[in-house]
């Protein structure tokens, strides 16, 4: 289990608990359920790579507390 | 789910109280602050932890628990927290009702704690078990303990070694004096005992006979030892000089091939090592071999050597050249005493003795005189021959001269009118002729060679003189009839060819240019009977003979070729005198109509390929996408290679006239940017073109108001050839009066 952290940097931080064998979307409703958007319009990036919905966590190297952008399109 | 995550939660609670006991802030801070240090250590604790899980195994396991739950603790009690993380619980009813499979927790936690009671350890991607690392402190301590023992046992043993061996005090109760008394007298009895029996066989070989034999053998033996006379004659390899008197030297046998039949012969070792060492110094002082004033070389006894080609390579392939003696023979030495004789006395006889006082000095010349001059060597004069035209001089002549003189003129005759036909014969009917013509020639030859003589006896006879003494011997060497003339078909065939301007001229005349000498001189003769003190006239051979008659040369008709073309006879009609104009470029041809303009071609660029368009725009990106932008025709369209288009440009108005060059620019130009001329200059062309038109209208003739007809009808009318422009009836009488 690890927990990263999703801050679009208008005032919404998330702290998400996952696996790290959850894929991006998986990833993106956690975050939707606690955030009350919807997970079709998340985007989460890193620097310029942003995130594919089908990959998992693991296969992104995306480790436990990281920070991770997100933005809504 | 439920049931694990509920364990889970257990062990959870289990493991909450540890994980106080291990925090390091005291009870009575307030939570806040203890919290954002728990957070804070975790992150340490989990970079840690995986570094010290496996390696260190003394720790007790509660505290490694503690610190592995740690986290899950702090994220439970920061769910609460403003960064909006839900708990465990919480995600997992949610993945739940998503549809994803929980959080595995407590699976990680029990195969981790599984690996550390193992005591294997799984690398990060989970694929390797590594070797578990092993204890330093602990081997070192085995190491220590292993020496110490060892040490122990070393010095049990030593212990109980020394403990056997009898000090000095001890007392030796086995060694006493009678003992060793009677060891004594049993030797001693031993000895005696051995001799007796020696003493016994002794008298019984006595008895027998046996001690003479040996004394005989004994006897043998001794003559047959290799004494100094055996080495009389063996030959020693060094010179006796270098054996030093009165001491010993240790000669050996020399080796040599098994096969081979020389005798033996002696060396010391160390004397040809000693030799060896010498050479070498010898080679390395490096003797300049090259002896550049062949100077006279001695050796020591200062005799001058013998000199040989190249000695210096005499040592190679000869071998070194060793003195040796044999031994007890004196003829060696005697030898050599009577070679440093002979060498003494050689060395008198070569000094020759140089007196300073007979030797007068001279001046060197560059110049021999005439003494040394006579000694020279002359080279051998080349035999020159010389021209044999010096043959014929009068005395070698004269007496054939007074036999045939009398039948040759008639014969002469003859000949002249024969030789033409030599010439066209081919060459066997001259070979059956050769015979006969050849008795003729020779007449006919000898007899102007006699008569060329004879004139040249009398007009010079000063240089008949000279030629005379020279020419004799050469004519005798050369002609071996002594004065005679040699004529052969070859020559004769040759005269008859006429002059080839190199003939001679290049070095290649021999013997047969003497009888076209003799040639020049008739015929020289037979145009000027007193001219004929010339002896050689170089433009003689040019005239041709009438008589032998050659190529006729005026038979040759130059052929007329006019340079201009005819003139066409104007004359003869309309068509001649258009031709005529033609040529003198009065009229042009009609050239312009023609279809295609292949008269320009020699204006067109002679390499020039479709290619060449795309050169310039090519030349700057031709990797990119130039080659894909080009897509016309690569090559030339060869079916219409003949066609050549006569293209003319031509820039018709709106209203259908044609505009010259100027006005079909500014034409398009007001068509390109869209904007006409003002109205002025629209009016003034158009009052331009009707004035145009006016004047094309106009008739040639007559004026615009017709004044030529009017007066043509007014002449016509008064059958005048004039008008009278006035009025005034007078004047038209006086008109009248005077025609």
């Amino acid at each position: 289990m690890i927990e990263i952290t999703c801050n679009d940097r208008l005032g919404k931080k998330v702290r998400v608990k996952c696996n790290p064998e959850d894929t991006v979307g998986d990833l993106k409703k956690l975050i939707a359920a606690q955030t009350g958007t919807k997970w079709e319009k998340i985007v989460l990036k890193k620097w310029y790579t942003t995130f594919k919905d089908h990959i998992q966590l693991q296969d992104y190297e995306i480790h436990d507390g990281m920070n991770i952008e997100l933005y809504y399109q | 789910m439920g049931s694990s995550s509920k364990s889970r939660y257990k062990e959870k609670e289990s493991s909450s109280r540890p994980k106080r006991r291990h925090s390091p802030t005291p009870a009575t801070e307030d939570a806040s602050r203890e919290k954002r240090h728990k957070h804070r250590h975790r992150h340490h604790k989990d970079k840690k932890r995986e570094r010290t899980r496996q390696t260190v195994e003394d720790e007790d396991l509660v505290e490694i628990i503690s610190s592995d739950e740690s986290p899950q603790e702090t994220k439970m009690e920061s769910s609460s927290q403003g960064a909006g993380s839900l708990s465990i619980e919480e995600t997992n009813k949610l993945r739940a009702k998503l549809g994803m499979k929980p959080l595995d927790v407590g699976t990680s936690e029990a195969s981790t704690s599984a690996s550390k009671n193992s005591g294997k350890k799984k690398d990060d991607l989970g694929e390797f078990y590594h070797k578990p690392a092993e204890n330093w402190a602990e081997k070192a301590e085995r190491e220590k303990l292993r020496t110490k023992l060892a040490e122990h046992k070393e010095k049990r043993q030593l212990h109980n070694r020394l403990s056997k061996v009898k000090t000095l005090g001890d007392s030796d109760s086995e060694e006493d004096v009678g003992n060793w008394v009677d060891k004594n007298r049993k030797i001693e009895k031993a000895k005696l005992e051995a001799q007796k029996r020696a003493n016994m066989l002794e008298e019984l070989d006595a008895q027998f006979g046996i001690g003479d034999v040996i004394e005989q053998d004994r006897k043998e033996k001794r003559s047959q030892q290799y004494t100094a006379k055996d080495l009389k004659g063996l030959r020693v390899d060094h010179d006796i000089d270098t054996f030093a008197e009165e001491k010993q030297v240790i000669l050996t046998l020399k080796d040599s091939g098994v096969l081979d039949e020389k005798d033996d012969v002696l060396v010391n070792v160390n004397m040809i090592d000693n030799e060896k060492y010498k050479k070498n110094i010898e080679n390395k002082k490096k003797k300049i071999l090259y002896n550049a004033y062949e100077d006279q070389e001695y050796d020591e006894l200062g005799n001058p050597k013998e000199k040989s080609l190249l000695s210096k390579y005499d040592e190679e392939i000869d071998g070194a050249k060793r003195d040796g003696f044999q031994i007890g023979v004196d003829k060696f030495v005697q030898q050599k005493q009577k070679a440093v004789v002979q060498s003494v006395k050689e060395k008198l006889a070569k000094k020759r003795l140089e007196s300073i006082a007979d030797k007068n000095l001279v001046l060197a010349s560059e110049y021999y005189n005439e003494e040394e001059m006579a000694k020279f060597n002359k080279p051998k004069r080349k035999t020159r021959r010389i021209r044999s035209k010096g043959k014929l001089t009068a005395n070698d002549l004269l007496p054939i001269q007074k036999i045939e003189q009398s039948g040759s003129k008639k014969n002469k005759l003859e000949l002249n009118t024969n030789e033409p036909d030599l010439n066209i014969d081919d060459v066997p009917d001259i070979e059956v002729l050769t015979n006969f013509k050849l008795e003729d020639d020779k007449d006919d030859m000898l007899e102007k060679a006699l008569h060329k003589a004879r004139r040249i006896k009398q007009r010079d006879n000063v240089i008949a003189d000279i030629l005379k003494n020279e020419v004799k011997e050469e004519n005798q060497d050369e002609n071996g009839d002594g004065g005679n003339i040699i004529l052969n078909s070859t020559a004769e065939f040759c005269r008859t060819l006429g002059d080839i301007p190199t003939y001679g001229k290049a070095g290649n005349r021999d013997e047969d240019e003497d009888l076209v000498d003799f040639e020049k001189e008739d015929m020289n003769d037979e145009k000027s009977d007193d001219d004929d003190c010339r002896i050689i006239e170089p433009s003689g051979w040019n005239s041709v003979d009438p008589v032998h008659g050659g190529v006729d040369l005026t038979k040759i008709v130059p052929q007329e070729v006019q340079i201009l073309d005819e003139e066409p006879d104007v004359s003869t009609g309309v068509g001649a005198a258009l031709k005529l104009a033609m040529s003198k470029g009065y009229l042009d041809k009609e050239q312009n109509n023609r279809p295609s303009n292949s008269r320009f071609a020699h204006l067109q660029a002679q390499h020039y390929s479709i290619e060449d368009k795309s050169y310039g725009e090519e030349g700057n990106e031709r990797a990119g996408r130039g080659r894909e932008r080009y897509s016309g025709p690569i090559q030339d369209f060869r079916e219409k290679d003949g066609f050549k288009p006569n293209v003319k440009l031509e820039y018709i108005d709106d209203d259908g006239h044609i505009l010259n060059s100027k006005e079909a620019f500014r034409y398009l130009s007001h068509k390109f940017h869209g904007k006409g001329p003002g109205k002025n200059k629209v009016e003034k062309r158009i009052k331009k073109g009707v004035q145009e038109q006016l004047m094309k209208k106009m008739s040639s003739t007559d004026t615009p108001l017709g004044t030529l007809n009017m007066l043509q009808a007014k002449q016509k009318e008064t059958q005048s050839p004039f008008v009278v422009l006035s009025g005034n009836k007078q004047q038209q009488q006086i008109s009248k009066s005077r025609r």
